[in-house]
């Protein structure tokens, strides 16, 4: 039977450490909500520029454009992985360096020389682990990455794709599908593609699709013109809508572990507290048998 | 039917900055400013730099863009934009510093591409003056 002050040490160290998952816990809630803002917010922008591209795509037909066209030969791959800076996330790291792994043997399957660029520690300490070489490590995204932190990412990986000196660029990140369901994917964003870049999240984007489509427009200048514009912007807001979900997805798993977290502590304090109230229990019974055997062998 | 207002919406790619009722919007067109009246016909166009002006009554906001495109449709003015700021946002002072900054590298350049970058850099910076000038008056 362990002693009692050892069971009431115990009991204490895991409500403190309840504390402190209770508090991380309402931490991640808060920062939960205001990345889901500005993610939502920011969604506005993507709707609309989808919705341009759209429009312009069908007066302007057969359009061509480097971002939209494929390299015949597909040598060097831009591998992003977006992760987090800090752990106490669950799975959330895990799962999208499963992903970049399997991404990373199947661009070495198929002889194309890899260019892993990555965000956050863990990813980074990971790969270091792995003694895989990363070509950029970015640290400065944490829960509000801002378009003029990403643009010029986005800005290189364009000059990079219209050279010919990156042949595709994908990026490894958890997906907000839901609060309740977020999902590590890998998704291609160059070569650009028309059709993905308009069916954006939610069904709300595709009514607006069809419901725009007879509206004839003025161009100034011509839609050709707009659609080269159009199309960087396209998918500079494509990669920060990626940023901006994985930050999103950061908030929720933690938010998620910290929940399990608090809740095993409970589980924890009320067994101790059970097998301490037992103990305790067991020592006075035990010491009024020795009071009693004793007043009897006396008497 | 025309209505007698127009819907303006500005949307930057952090957030929608604004969603207002308008009678008359002018926006910088990449070749100069175009205006908006209710009833105009749809359009789409690539925006430059420069001042944006929503004006409702007797009362007129001022905004600075960079860059970005304009939807017009159905009384809707959409300015899709990647920074756009009001004019009692701007600081004179900072926005001086960069023009300097500007000028000078704009004179140590060599190239056209430098140049033309610091240029555009410079006019973007006296653009924003400009608005921020006539807040006071």
């Amino acid at each position: 039977m362990a002693s009692t002050r050892v069971l009431v040490k115990r009991r204490k160290a895991v409500r403190n450490i309840k504390k402190i998952t209770r508090t991380m816990e309402l931490i991640a809630t808060a920062r939960f909500k205001k990345a889901m803002d500005r993610a939502s917010e920011a969604e506005a922008y993507t709707r609309k520029i989808a919705e341009l591209v759209t429009d312009l795509s069908a007066t302007a037909e057969n359009v061509s454009h480097p971002l939209l066209k494929k390299h015949d030969e597909i040598k060097n791959e831009v591998l992003l992985v977006l992760g987090s800076n800090r752990g106490l996330c669950g799975g959330y790291n895990a799962g999208i360096l499963r992903e970049a792994m399997l991404a990373l043997k199947r661009i070495g399957e198929q002889k194309i020389t890899p260019h892993l660029e990555l965000s956050g520690k863990r990813p980074i300490n990971f790969f270091r682990f792995a003694g895989i070489k990363a070509e950029q490590v970015y640290t400065q995204f944490e829960d509000k990455p801002t378009f003029a932190e990403v643009e010029p990412i986005a800005d290189r990986y364009i000059k990079g794709y219209m050279d010919g000196t990156i042949d595709r660029v994908e990026v490894a990140y958890m997906k907000f599908m839901s609060a309740s369901t977020q999902k590590p994917v890998i998704e291609t964003l160059l070569p650009l593609d028309v059709k993905t870049t308009t069916a954006g999240k939610g069904p709300t984007t595709r009514v607006a699709e069809s419901r725009k489509k007879t509206v004839e427009y003025e161009f100034a200048p011509s839609a050709s013109d707009i659609l080269t514009q159009l199309l960087p912007e396209s998918f500079k807001v494509r990669l920060f809508k990626c940023f901006l979900d994985a930050a999103v997805s950061e908030q929720i798993a933690r938010r998620v572990t910290m929940k399990q977290a608090t809740e095993n502590a409970n589980d924890m304090i009320k067994a101790l507290t059970q097998e301490y109230n037992r103990a305790r229990q067991a020592g006075i019974t035990k010491e009024i048998l020795e009071i009693v055997s004793g007043a009897d062998a006396l008497s | 039917m025309a209505g007698k207002e127009i819907h303006c919406m500005i949307v930057t790619p952090e957030r929608a900055l604004l969603d207002v009722k308008a009678d008359f919007v002018s926006v910088p067109l990449y070749d100069g400013e175009l205006g908006v009246l209710p009833g105009r016909a749809p359009m789409i166009g690539r925006l430059g730099y420069g001042e944006l002006r929503i004006r409702k009554g007797s009362t007129t906001q001022y905004l600075y863009v960079d860059g970005g495109f304009l939807q017009v449709r159905d009384d809707t003015v959409t300015v899709l934009t990647s920074r756009a700021m009001f004019d009692y946002h701007i600081t004179p002072d900072a926005v001086r510093q960069s023009m300097e900054a500007a000028q000078a590298a704009l004179k140590k350049a060599s190239g056209t591409e430098a140049q033309e970058t610091h240029r555009a850099a410079q006019d973007k910076a006296r653009a924003q003056l400009r608005i921020a000038a006539k807040k006071k008056s």
